[in-house]
């Protein structure tokens, strides 16, 4: 089989996969009413990221074995896989409400930064990638505990950040909203 | 097809795609009076047809960007960064389209057919992407006017490269293909502008300063980078336990 061949077999065949994908109706719209500010006042699932992982420290099971309660231990290290589990999933929809208010925001703009809006996708790529690994790591019960204990200095750093950037955007909305060109809607005070 | 598209009034609203339409009807009428005039296919025959070939498939593209104008045309920023990245993906396909191609010199005209076949399919495909990913509605005629643009492209180039070593031998059953993929497409379209109403024309979006998308977007990013970050250090410092 020649390379040519490869190469227009597999291309053809990757346009009509993708064509089939991106046919689908979509379950999300763009949202021009999307209310930017609300979205990104929301409770952010980072600030409980400290108390999940003193939860998980593996001395808080552990003397369950050295007490001679294995089992004890090896439920309560099951639910809180399941807490661990059920985080990942809100720091994924925290990830994706960015995300959406991303794509309004460059919906709504005359111009758009295709260098950020490359970062943006590469980010969600990695993202999704380091969800799903992470998730199955948990549902397949490898060692979730010892790596979580490492980030508990982390977590309080990453609040203050995020903060920052909060203030930062709300600054910036204060600082920028002016009213817009004649003829455009203006959209959630912004 | 044409008849139809005159009857919902569609010749005005979308003059590439039915010149395109108009041009496939035309240029089978001239291919079918080069044979009957010439009797023995010659290089007139081959010339006109290829010639006229070259025509149709410019006019196809034309209608392609016709669409993507009309789909993401409202979205000023948008449709800044996708034409740009649509022309990319169009140009890097087509060149990786002839390399791959090369040795076959005798047969240029096919080879540049299935790569501006094969640019078309990936730059719609790229687009319905793209419009996914920015969550922006596409009107059910325009979606399967695309689809239609697309699956030809895609099957053109199947049946191009399945028989391409036997082209000349397999002539008759290569035309019967194409014959047959088109009317697929037709049908596909025939459908669409039947049955699905003309699209309304869209209020423009809502506009924000472009320094305001600046300042939001570099923040944006930022707290996309925490979260991101998050979820790596919890990965490798479980790396880093074993």
């Amino acid at each position: 089989m020649s390379a040519s061949l490869l190469f227009f077999i597999f291309f053809a065949l990757l346009v009509l996969s993708l064509l089939l994908w991106a046919s689908r109706p979509s379950k999300h719209q763009f949202t021009p009413g999307m209310d930017v500010f609300e979205a990104l006042s929301q409770s952010r699932h980072c600030y409980r990221f400290q108390q999940i992982m003193q939860a998980l420290r593996p001395e808080d099971t552990e003397y369950l074995r050295e007490i001679g309660q294995a089992a004890l231990m090896h439920t309560l290290r099951q639910q809180r896989r399941r807490v661990a589990l059920t985080y990942l999933n809100c720091l994924e929809q925290e990830f994706e409400t960015l995300l959406e208010i991303s794509r309004t925001l460059a919906v709504m703009s005359p111009e758009v930064i295709a260098m950020e809006e490359m970062e943006r996708w590469k980010l969600s790529v990695a993202f999704a990638a380091n969800c799903t690994f992470l998730k199955w790591k948990l549902r397949l019960g490898l060692p979730p505990f010892s790596g979580f204990t490492l980030l508990s200095s982390m977590a309080s750093s990453f609040a203050r950040q995020l903060d920052t950037a909060t203030t930062r955007i709300a600054e910036a909305t204060v600082r920028d909203a002016q009213p817009s060109a004649p003829g455009h809607q203006n959209i959630g005070g912004v | 097809m044409f008849v139809q598209l005159a009857r919902r009034k569609f010749l005005d609203k979308y003059p590439w795609f039915s010149i395109y339409v108009a041009s496939t009807i035309v240029q089978s009428a001239v291919v079918a009076s080069a044979y009957r005039i010439y009797d023995v296919p010659n290089m007139a025959v081959w010339k006109i047809a290829w010639g006229s070939q070259l025509i149709v498939v410019s006019l196809r593209f034309q209608a392609v960007v016709e669409l993507t104008r009309r789909i993401l045309g409202g979205y000023l920023g948008i449709w800044a960064l996708a034409w740009r990245l649509l022309f990319t993906v169009g140009i890097v396909v087509m060149a990786n389209s002839l390399l791959f191609s090369k040795g076959d010199w005798y047969w240029i005209s096919l080879n540049v057919e299935r790569g501006l076949e094969l640019s078309i399919g990936a730059t719609i495909v790229a687009l319905l992407v793209f419009a996914r990913h920015y969550r922006l509605p596409i009107q059910r005629l325009h979606s399967a006017l695309m689809i239609g643009l697309c699956l030809y492209s895609a099957f053109f180039v199947l049946d191009y490269t399945l028989l391409e070593k036997h082209v000349q031998q397999l002539a008759i059953f290569w035309g019967f293909l194409s014959i047959l993929t088109y009317l697929a497409t037709l049908l596909i379209w025939l459908n669409a502008v039947s049955r699905y109403p003309q699209p309304a024309a869209q209020a423009p979006p809502p506009v924000i300063p472009k320094e305001l998308y600046g300042k939001l977007s570099s923040e944006l990013n930022l707290r996309l980078h925490l979260l991101n970050r998050q979820l790596t250090q919890l990965l490798r410092s479980e790396d880093q336990q074993r």
